[in-house]
């Protein structure tokens, strides 16, 4: 085990410095630089190619990029043309805002997935079946940003239930308890909106997984032994097919630092996903590469650490 | 009876008509596999419902024009009426600030939605089946490589890729979102259909053919290839669902497709600033692209259900 560990990190390395590289490249074909978005308007010639000069745009790419990768390994990921703030910095500051919605959407989606899925597995075949199943359906078939306006709509515009849009009110500082109400009400539409998708799939997952368990020898086993059904259903049924389950959420958990770009975008939630739109639009070189970048690396370790739970959880699966 | 004769199992039409009233029950016609299959597939409630929403959608997208003559670009700003306009029998999708007739222009964005959407599948599926079924069959380093390719592809959440990919390359056309989204679906069939050749790759038909002298490309394509289409057609189907909802999102946030061409997406974001006082502006096209998704994963889950050799014959 330990070896498949270390074997698949090895392979993990040249995968990102292929992957920074595309990424490098990507970036730098986009039409229009920094300089066309962000430079003062009314900069002369001289104090332009400064600039430039400067911020290393004039190199050869070849260059760009082996300065970008050394800086990198040593930890330096640069200044963001825009602010000019360290973009470790800035990452960190975003990096809290995302985990929150992402972190919330999972545990919320986690806990309906379940339910769903669980009664829709073992009262398969029946109405309440069909209708767990249809919604988990119309889950999948919705865009996720027309769930989110959907949303909004319907709390923010019409009922006026909850707002629309950022972290927490601006312009007043509450006391503990109402800074903590304020941003639990910011938080409520993007997390549900961002968990639909979620909840959709992994319920499907779950419920075929359910059928599959509730067939198995040993339920029957169980029956027989006298087990009553619920104590047969925590202890046995679910216990097993929450496993390929839990893998799927670790990969899901692995797009955290990127993956509610579009929620975050929608509703104006000041994180990663927001912040990639922006610096994206601004032609923001350092800040984009390191998102992605850091996107990378949690989506390849969670796909690692994914494999390992499975691993760990099912003593049946063994890894060369 | 000859062994030619003992080989025929079921009887034909002719034969079977005599037996019919009385023993309707016992005797089965022989059936094609396509039969076989369709007649499975018509079982399924839920999915017959979405194939004829799904013919309704086409027809409400490509015959419709013929039948409803308003130019869906045709602005009418002189009376001011007629811009956001309510549903109506006039404008029964109600018209947009600029006063264009929103059923007509649902009808030109779907369209292009459906268009893109069964293009950048078609193309997605067929690159995907190139590189998966090299990778299956052949297996090794080649196998190896290919399979790193995709991961790199993989390494990112989708939409951060397809931002970027949007940004550096596309025009706005068509054409160019039709290739992203691509780009983007190939990794996925490659991924399924290179599980599927390694897989048959093992089994008996192709062990015979290769003694009877196959060559290694005849054997991918002529024989293990149409074993493999089942799960290709339905991934297909389900693939068109993400790709329409995909170059939606693409779309909202203005990487997609540019005016002139509209697709729903593009319909939704201009109308998102009116979503105040006329919602239906937005939500008449969401409504749409719902159902055409909801739709394609219908008759995607239904094929599925419908080409399952494991499920016994009903």
């Amino acid at each position: 085990m330990g070896r498949y560990v270390i074997r698949r990190i090895l392979q993990a390395i040249p995968l990102l410095f292929l992957f920074s590289i595309f990424m490098f490249i990507l970036i730098h074909l986009m039409p229009g630089g920094p300089d066309a978005v962000i430079f003062n308007p009314h900069l002369t010639p001289a104090a332009r190619a400064a600039m430039r000069a400067r911020f290393g745009l004039d190199d050869p790419l070849p260059i760009q990029y082996l300065k970008w990768l050394g800086d990198s390994l040593r930890g330096d990921f640069g200044f963001s043309f825009a602010n000019n703030l360290p973009v470790t910095t800035i990452l960190a500051q975003r990096f809290p805002a995302t985990l929150e919605l992402f972190g919330s959407a999972l545990a919320f989606a986690l806990i309906f997935a379940v339910l769903l899925g669980v009664i829709a597995g073992v009262r398969q075949g029946t109405i309440t079946d069909y209708t767990l199943t249809t919604i988990s359906y119309f889950g999948i078939s919705m865009p996720i940003f027309l769930f989110a306006l959907l949303l909004q709509y319907i709390f923010g515009v019409q009922l006026h239930w909850l707002p629309t849009s950022g972290m927490e009110t601006e312009g007043y500082t509450f006391d503990a308890f109402n800074t903590f109400l304020d941003r639990f009400l910011h938080l409520i539409l993007p997390m549900i909106a961002l968990s639909l998708l979620f909840i959709a799939g992994w319920s499907r997952y779950l419920r075929s997984s359910m059928i599959e368990v509730v067939k198995q020898d040993y339920m029957r086993t169980a029956h027989a032994k006298g087990v009553g059904p619920i104590a047969a259903l925590f202890r046995h049924a679910l216990r097993n097919a929450l496993i390929p389950l839990v893998t799927v959420v670790a990969l899901d958990f692995g797009s955290v630092a990127g993956g509610a770009t579009i929620t975050e975008g929608i509703f104006a939630w000041p994180g990663m996903g927001l912040l990639f739109l922006q610096s994206l639009e601004a032609r923001d070189y350092p800040v984009l590469l390191a998102s992605l970048m850091l996107s990378a690396v949690f989506v390849i370790g969670f796909n690692l650490i994914a494999d390992i739970l499975y691993a760990v959880l099912d003593p049946r699966i063994r890894y060369a | 009876m000859d062994i030619s004769e003992q080989l025929k199992v079921g009887l034909s039409e002719e034969e079977v008509e005599p037996f019919l009233a009385e023993t309707a029950d016992l005797v089965q016609r022989r059936r094609s596999q396509g039969r076989i299959i369709f007649d499975r597939f018509i079982r399924n409630r839920a999915a017959v419902v979405g194939a004829v929403f799904l013919i309704l959608m086409f027809l409400f997208c490509f015959v419709g024009p013929f039948l409803w003559r308003i130019d869906p670009n045709q602005i009418n700003v002189a009376n001011v009426n007629e811009t956001l306009a309510g549903p109506s029998w006039a404008h029964p999708f109600g018209t947009d600030d600029v006063g264009r007739d929103q059923f007509a222009r649902a009808m030109a964005g779907g369209q292009v939605s459906l268009i893109v959407g069964m293009l950048s599948m078609l193309l997605g599926i067929g690159i995907g089946t190139l590189i998966g079924s090299i990778a299956g069959f052949y297996g090794g380093w080649l196998d190896n490589i290919l399979m790193r390719l995709t991961d790199v592809v993989l390494c990112v959440p989708l939409y951060l890729l397809l931002f970027v990919l949007s940004a550096a390359f596309s025009d706005g056309s068509p054409r160019s979102v039709v290739l992203i989204i691509a780009f983007f679906s190939w990794t996925y069939a490659a991924r399924l259909i290179r599980g599927e050749f390694l897989a048959l790759r093992e089994r008996e038909f192709v062990m015979a053919a290769r003694t009877i002298g196959a060559k290694n490309l005849r054997l991918m394509f002529r024989h293990i290839l149409p074993n493999a289409a089942g799960p290709i057609i339905v991934n297909a189907t389900l693939l068109v669902g993400t790709n329409i909802i995909t170059e939606s999102v693409l779309s909202y946030f203005g990487f997609g497709i540019q005016p002139p061409n509209s697709t729903w997406g593009t319909m939704i974001s201009t109308g998102n600033e009116f979503v105040n006082t006329d919602a239906w502006l937005v939500f008449i096209p969401g409504l749409l692209i719902f159902i055409t998704v909801l739709s394609f994963n219908l008759v995607g889950d239904g094929l599925r259900d419908a080409l399952d050799p494991y499920m016994t014959e009903r």
